[in-house]
C-alpha cells in the first residue's frame, strides 16, 4: 500500500473522530425540551383554588449545607434545632440528584424538574443563554406574575445568571476565590436587616457561599465549620424574630435549604450520600398549628439520612401549594404531604394534589404519547401491574380519574389522596430515571464511526503491523486492557492506577531493554530507574480517584505546606524554566550558525538573561499574588510588606503581561529563526525553534498550574533529562509520551469525576466573560501535564529525526552537529547515540525524505489508534451500560472527559500543535 | 549487541534438572506443594498479614531449599567470584550426583542454605525497593511490603542464586533477561510478572478483606511462580527472550 493511501486513511480516521464524538454526545446527553409559558389554574371541578396559608417566602440557601450540619449533635444550628423541637420548623433531608453542583441544583429547586446532564457543561459555560430559566416556569416566575409580585435576591450570582431581569433589587457575589470565607457572606448579610423592614417584596432569596468555600478548602471537619454554622444560625434567628415581630411578615414562609452536600473531602459533584443529602427546613410560627415538633438533634437512620427524605424537586410544588400559585409546568416534584394539614377541607387537599398530578400527567403524556390517558367509564382498570412503564402510569392515572369521578368528596379526601400521591411518586420515579430517553440508534452510529476510525488507523499502519516489536506488543496490551477497563465503574473511577501501573512497568521494561544493549557502568544510576523514582514521586503527589480520596499525599503533607519549602521549590521551577528561555533567546540572538552551547558568546547569554528574567520574575510574582488570594495559608510567614505589595497588584493585568510576554517573545524568535532558515537556503537547520516553543509552552503551563503542583514541573524537567539519555526508538518515544501524558494528568490531581475539574486558573488574565479564552485556559490548566508530555514527545522525535538526517548526511562528525539542545543534556553519553540510531534509518523507509516523514506519521498513527480505540471503548461501555446504576455518576463524566481527550487533546494538541512543533523543528 | 566484555565468556545454557528420579519427580510436586502451602495459609494472611507472612516464610524457605537441593545443580564456586563456567560444572556435578550421593548431599545443602541467606539479606531489600518504586506504600505498611519482598525473593531468586552463585556477569544477564529460558528463569519471570499483575484487583470497589496490601501481590507472585516454572521448564525451555 502506498504512502499516499496510508496518509489518506489516517487523515480520514482523524477527520471522522469529531463526528463520532459529537453524534454520540448528542444522543447520550439529550437536551430536554421544556414546556414554555406559565402554568395557570385549571378548573378541576372543586371550585376556587384553596386559600394559601402564606403570601411571602424567604428562601435562604446555604451552599453545601449537608443534613448533619443542621440536625446532628455537633451542629452549630442550635436555634434552628430549637425551632424544630418546638414545632415552628419542619425538617427534611432533600435528596439532590447527581450532578451535585450549584447550577443544576438551583434549576431543580426552582423548576421542580430534574436537570439534564448537559447542565454540567452549561454550568461551566455560565454565560450560555440556553441555560437561563428566564423563559421557563419556576416558582420565581409565578411569584413575580402575582399581583404586586416583586423579588429580591442577595448572594451567589448563579441566580442572577439563571434569572436575568427577574429581581427588583439584587447584589450578586461570585465564588472566585474559595479562600474567602467571610466577605462573600457579609455581602449578603448586610442587606438582610434592611430588606426585612421592606414590605414591597413577596420573595427574598439569599444564597450564602461561605460554608461551601470552607468545605472546598478544608473539608467538613474544618475548625471554621462550626463558627460558620453558628453565624448562619444567627441569621436564621434574625429572620425568625422579624417574622414574629413585623406584621408585614406574619404570613411569610421561611425556607432554609442546602443546594447539595459535600463528601468527606469537602467536594461535591458526584453521588456519594454526603453529596446528595442537603438539609431542608421549613420555618414559620404558623407551622405550630400542624405539628408539635420533633426531637432535634437526633442520630440519623443511616449516615446523613435524617427525618423524612424527600426529593429536592418537591420544593417547587410544595411552595406552589403553600403560597397559592399553580404548580410550574415542568415540575416533577410531589407536594410534601405533611403540609396538607393546613387545609381542613378534604376537597382542598384533593385539589392541591390533583393540580400537582394533572401537571405531572401532562409531562408523562408528552413522554409516552402512545399510552391511553383518557378516562373511559366502561373500562375501569383493576390492576396496573405487568404493563409497560408508560401504560402503567396511564393506567394509574385512569384509576385516579375514576376515583375522582365516581366517589364523593369525603372518599376522595381519604382514599383518593393516597392514590394521587402514589401516581405522582411513580411518575417522578419513572421520569427521573434515564433509561427511557436514549436514542440507541444514534448511539450506535457514534460507536460505528469510532470503529471505522479504528479500522482506518490500523489500515494506515499495516506496514508496521506486519513486524511486531516488543514495544508494539506492550502498546497493544495496554490498549486492550484500557478498553476492557472502561466497562468497570471502579476502574473508571480509579483510572490513575492503570496509568501508574503501566508506566512503572514500561520504565522497568526500558531498564531491562537498556541493560541488554550494552555494558552498563552502574545499574543503580540507570536513567530508566531514575524515571521510575520520578514516577513514584509523581503518583504520590496528588491522591485522586474515589476509593482513597482522602488518603495522605505530598500536596497535603507538612513538608509541602511549609511555605518556605513550597516557595523554594516553586522558585527553583521558575528559575530552571527561565534559564532555559534565556538560553533560547541567546541562541537566537547569536548570529553564528554554530548552535552548540560553546558557540554562544557570554554577551549573548547576558542579553538572553536580561530579556527573559523579567518575564520569569513576573510569572513568579503572579503565582505568589494569586496564591495569596486563593490559598493564604500557603504564603504564611512571608513578610507582610511583600504580601501587601503583591496584594496591590492587579492579577488580571499581570497575567496578561505574562501571556503577552510569552507571545511576543515567541513571535520575535519565530521571525528571527525564519530569517536564519531563509539564509541557509534550504540547508537543514538545527530546529532550535521547536525547543524554544516547548520552553515557552512550559512557562505558560506552569502559569496555569496550581502553586502546590508547580514543583511537579521540576520533576518533569528531571524526567526530560533522563528520557533524553535513554536512546529510545521512535515507537518507544511515542509510547513514553502517551503513558506520561495520562499519568501526569492524574498526578496533577485530576480524575474522571466532575468535582476534580480545577477552575481556579481558568480566569487568568480574563476580565468579564469570554467563552473561548476561559475554555482554552481551563483546558490548559487541567491538561497541563498531558500537553507538556505530548509536546515533548514530538520534540524528542524531531531530535531523533535530525540525528538520523545528520548522521546520514555526513557520517560521524563530532557532537557539534547533533541537535544542540539535546547535546547539552547528553554531554557524557552522547557518543553512542548516533551510532545506535543509524540502523533505524535503514528500516524505516527507503528514501531519506520519506523516512523522516514516516517518523511523525507513525507517531500520529499510534496516538490516533489509542484515542479512537479508547473512545470506542467508552462509547460502547456507555451504550451497553446505559441502564447501569452509575451511568450518571461514573460513565457520563467519563464520556465528558473522553470528549475532551479526543477533541481538545488529541486533535488540538497531538495533531495540531504536534504538527506545528514537528514542522518548525525541521526549519 | 556484542560487546568485547562478553565475548570471552561462553553463552549461558538452560539449566537441566539433575538426572535422578527424585529430581524428575519432585520438580513437578514442588509447585503443587508451594501452592498448597499458600492456599493453607491464605486465610491467616488475609486476617493478619504481618505475622502470617512471617511464619509462612519458614515453610516456604524449607520447600525452596529442598527443591534446589533435590532438583537443581549448584553453582561451582559458591561464594567465590572465580569466572567459573557454570553449565559445564553443573553438568559434571549432575553426572557425579548419581554415583556419589553421600558426598554431594552436604555439598548441595551448604550452597542451598547460602542461597537462602543471600536471598533474604541481599535480594529482599532490592525487591522491597522495587515494590516501592512500583507504588508500594512508603510511609506505612513497611513490614507488609518487606515481607512481601521476602516472599518474592525466596520464590523468584533463591533457585537462581543456587544455580548462578554470585557471578556478576551472569547476574547482569539476569537483569537483561538474556539467559536462556528454563524452569528457574521461568519461575523468576513468572513470580515478578505475577506480583505486578497482582495489583490489578486492588482498586475494585468490592470491599473484600483480601484486597488489602499486600495480599494480592503475594498471591500473584505464588501463582506466577508456579505458572512460570511450569512454562519455563516444559514449554519454552531453551528459548531466548527476544525483545525485538
Amino acid at each position: 500500500m502506498g504512502v499516499r493511501a496510508n496518509s489518506l486513511f489516517l487523515t480520514t480516521a482523524n477527520l471522522i473522530l469529531p463526528a463520532s464524538i459529537l453524534i454520540f454526545a448528542a444522543a447520550f446527553f439529550p437536551y430536554k425540551p421544556f414546556l414554555p409559558g406559565l402554568a395557570k389554574y385549571e378548573d378541576i371541578g372543586y371550585g376556587a383554588p384553596p386559600s394559601a396559608p402564606f403570601d411571602k417566602v424567604i428562601f435562604m440557601v446555604v451552599d453545601a449545607l449537608r443534613s448533619d450540619f443542621v440536625y446532628s449533635e455537633k451542629s452549630g444550628f442550635k436555634f434552628t434545632q430549637s425551632l424544630i423541637s418546638s414545632g415552628a420548623a419542619i425538617p427534611f433531608t432533600a435528596h439532590a440528584t447527581s450532578p451535585t453542583i450549584t447550577m443544576p441544583r438551583v434549576k431543580a429547586i426552582t423548576t421542580g424538574s430534574i436537570p439534564s446532564f448537559l447542565d454540567v457543561i452549561l454550568n461551566f459555560a455560565e454565560s450560555d443563554t440556553t441555560s437561563t430559566l428566564a423563559h421557563q416556569d419556576t416558582w420565581l416566575a409565578q411569584l413575580k406574575a402575582k399581583e404586586g409580585g416583586k423579588l429580591v435576591m442577595y448572594g451567589d450570582d448563579t441566580w442572577l445568571k439563571l434569572f436575568p431581569d427577574t429581581f427588583s433589587r439584587a447584589d450578586g457575589t461570585s465564588s472566585f476565590f474559595v479562600s474567602d470565607f467571610t466577605e462573600v457572606d457579609n455581602n449578603v448579610t448586610r442587606h438582610v436587616p434592611g430588606e426585612l423592614l421592606n414590605s414591597d417584596w413577596n420573595a427574598m432569596i439569599m444564597h450564602y457561599l461561605g460554608l461551601d468555600h470552607i468545605g472546598h478548602k478544608a473539608g467538613p471537619n474544618s475548625p471554621n465549620m462550626i463558627p460558620k454554622q453558628i453565624e448562619m444560625d444567627g441569621i436564621v434567628q434574625q429572620i425568625y424574630d422579624a417574622i414574629e415581630g413585623e406584621t408585614h411578615l406574619e404570613n411569610a414562609l421561611f425556607v432554609l435549604a442546602g443546594d447539595h452536600g459535600m463528601n468527606d473531602g469537602g467536594n461535591h459533584g458526584g453521588s456519594a450520600p454526603g453529596e446528595t443529602s442537603p438539609a431542608l427546613v421549613f420555618i414559620s410560627p404558623k407551622l405550630k398549628t400542624i405539628t408539635n415538633g420533633v426531637e432535634c438533634p437526633i442520630t440519623p437512620r443511616q449516615e446523613f439520612d435524617y427525618y423524612t427524605k424527600i426529593e429536592q424537586s418537591d420544593i417547587a410544588p410544595t411552595l406552589a401549594g403553600l403560597l397559592g400559585f399553580p404548580v410550574p409546568l415542568n415540575n416533577l416534584g410531589v407536594f410534601i404531604p405533611d403540609f396538607l394539614q393546613f387545609w381542613d377541607q378534604g376537597t382542598d387537599r384533593a385539589q392541591i394534589l390533583l393540580g400537582n398530578a394533572r401537571q405531572i400527567k401532562n409531562i408523562v403524556q408528552a413522554t409516552f404519547p402512545n399510552a391511553d390517558f383518557e378516562y373511559d367509564q366502561s373500562d375501569i382498570p383493576v390492576t396496573c401491574a405487568g404493563l409497560s412503564t408508560g401504560d402503567e402510569l396511564a393506567c394509574k392515572w385512569r384509576k385516579n380519574l375514576h376515583i375522582v369521578a365516581t366517589y364523593d368528596e369525603e372518599f376522595v379526601a381519604e382514599i383518593g389522596l393516597n392514590s394521587l400521591l402514589e401516581f405522582c411518586r411513580k411518575a417522578q420515579d419513572v421520569m427521573s430515571s434515564t433509561a427511557s430517553n436514549y436514542d440507541v440508534s444514534r448511539l450506535l452510529v457514534g460507536c460505528a464511526i469510532a470503529f471505522v476510525s479504528v479500522v482506518l488507523t490500523l489500515l494506515s499502519m499495516i506496514k508496521s503491523l506486519s513486524k511486531p516489536t516488543s514495544t508494539g506488543v506492550f502498546f497493544a496490551l495496554a490498549l486492550l486492557l484500557y478498553g476492557i477497563m472502561m466497562f468497570a465503574s471502579s476502574y473508571v473511577e480509579e483510572e490513575q492506577h492503570f496509568w501508574y501501573w503501566t508506566t512503572s512497568a514500561w520504565f522497568f521494561y526500558l531498564f531491562i531493554y537498556g541493560s541488554r544493549k550494552k555494558e552498563q557502568e552502574s545499574f543503580a544510576l540507570h536513567p530508566a530507574l531514575m524515571l521510575l523514582i520520578c514516577v513514584r514521586l509523581m503518583r504520590r503527589w496528588n491522591q485522586t480517584g474515589q476509593k482513597y480520596a482522602g488518603a495522605p499525599d505530598i500536596v497535603h503533607s507538612d513538608f509541602l505546606n511549609n511555605p518556605l519549602m513550597l516557595w523554594s521549590l516553586i522558585g527553583a521551577t521558575y528559575l530552571a524554566t527561565t534559564l532555559r528561555l534565556s538560553r533560547q533567546v541567546a541562541r537566537s540572538v547569536s548570529e553564528s550558525e554554530d548552535d552548540s552551547e560553546d558557540g554562544i558568546s557570554e554577551a549573548h547569554k547576558l542579553i538572553g538573561a536580561l530579556v527573559m528574567m523579567p518575564l520569569g520574575f513576573t510569572a513568579f510574582l503572579f503565582k505568589l499574588g494569586f496564591t495569596a488570594k486563593d490559598a493564604p495559608e500557603l504564603v504564611e510567614g512571608m513578610t507582610s510588606a511583600l504580601l501587601d505589595w503583591v496584594d496591590s497588584l492587579s492579577l488580571v493585568a499581570i497575567s496578561r503581561a505574562i501571556f503577552w510576554g510569552i507571545g511576543g517573545s515567541l513571535l520575535w524568535l519565530t521571525i528571527n529563526e525564519w530569517r536564519k532558515s531563509r539564509a541557509r537556503k534550504g540547508a537543514r537547520g538545527s530546529g532550535t525553534l521547536a525547543a524554544a516553543l516547548f520552553d515557552f509552552l512550559s512557562l505558560f503551563l506552569i502559569t496555569q498550574t496550581r502553586a502546590q503542583n508547580i514543583p511537579l514541573h521540576l520533576i518533569f524537567r528531571g524526567m526530560l533529562f533522563f528520557l533524553a539519555h535513554l536512546d529510545l526508538t521512535t515507537t518507544q518515544i511515542t509510547l513514553s509520551s502517551l503513558l506520561l501524558s495520562h499519568a501526569s494528568f492524574f498526578a496533577l490531581g485530576n480524575s474522571n469525576a466532575i468535582s476534580s475539574i480545577d477552575l481556579s486558573n481558568a480566569y487568568n488574565g480574563v476580565s468579564g466573560y469570554n467563552v473561548i479564552a476561559v475554555g482554552v485556559l481551563l483546558f490548559a490548566s487541567n491538561w497541563a501535564g498531558p500537553i507538556y508530555w505530548a509536546s515533548y514527545g514530538t520534540l524528542l522525535l524531531s531530535a531523533h529525526d535530525s540525528d538520523i538526517a545528520e548522521a546520514s548526511q555526513s557520517s560521524q562528525k563530532q557532537n557539534k552537529n547533533v541537535k544542540s539542545w539535546v547535546a547539552a543534556e547528553r554531554k557524557q553519553l552522547h557518543s553512542l547515540a548516533v551510532a545506535t540510531s543509524l540502523p533505524d534509518l535503514n528500516e524505516e523507509g527507503s528514501g531519506k525524505g520519506e523516512g523522516e516523514e514516516r517518523l511523525f506519521f507513525n507517531h500520529l498513527a499510534l496516538l490516533t489508534l489509542f484515542t479512537a480505540t479508547g473512545l470506542l471503548a467508552v462509547q460502547v461501555a456507555c451504550t451497553v451500560l446505559r441502564t447501569h446504576l452509575f451511568i450518571w455518576t461514573v460513565f457520563s463524566p467519563k464520556y465528558l472527559y473522553a470528549m475532551a481527550w479526543g477533541l481538545a487533546f488529541h486533535l488540538g494538541i497531538n495533531v495540531g500543535w504536534g504538527s506545528l512543533v514537528w514542522w518548525v523543528g525541521r526549519w | 549487541m556484542s560487546t568485547p566484555g562478553i565475548k570471552s565468556r561462553p553463552a549461558a545454557t538452560p539449566i537441566d534438572i539433575l538426572p535422578t528420579d527424585a529430581a524428575r519427580l519432585y520438580t513437578h510436586i514442588h509447585p503443587a506443594l508451594v501452592l498448597s502451602l499458600y492456599a493453607l495459609r491464605f486465610n491467616a494472611i488475609v486476617a493478619d498479614p504481618v505475622p502470617a507472612l512471617l511464619q509462612t516464610l519458614i515453610p516456604l524457605s524449607t520447600l525452596q531449599t529442598a527443591y534446589v537441593t533435590i532438583c537443581l545443580p549448584p553453582t561451582a564456586g559458591s561464594g567465590s567470584s572465580t569466572p567459573a563456567v557454570v553449565p559445564k560444572t553443573a553438568k559434571k556435578r549432575a553426572g557425579g550426583a548419581a554415583k556419589a550421593t553421600s558426598d554431594s548431599n552436604t555439598a548441595k545443602i551448604v550452597p542451598a542454605l547460602l542461597s537462602l541467606i543471600l536471598s533474604l539479606l541481599a535480594i529482599t531489600p532490592l525487591t522491597g525497593i522495587t515494590l516501592i518504586l512500583f507504588g508500594a506504600p512508603i510511609t506505612t505498611h513497611f513490614a507488609h511490603t518487606f515481607l512481601a519482598a521476602a516472599h518474592i525473593a525466596i520464590l523468584a531468586f533463591l533457585p537462581l542464586v543456587y544455580v548462578l552463585g554470585v557471578d556478576g556477569e551472569r547476574w547482569r544477564e539476569v537483569v537483561g533477561l538474556l539467559l536462556p529460558v528454563d524452569e528457574v528463569v521461568g519461575g523468576m519471570v513468572g513470580t515478578l510478572v505475577g506480583a505486578w499483575a497482582g495489583a490489578v484487583p486492588i482498586p475494585l470497589d468490592w470491599d473484600r478483606e483480601w484486597q488489602k496490601w499486600p495480599v494480592t501481590i503475594v498471591t500473584g507472585a505464588y501463582a506466577g511462580y508456579a505458572l512460570g516454572k511450569l512454562a519455563g521448564g516444559l514449554v519454552f525451555k531453551g528459548r531466548k527472550i527476544m525483545f525485538d
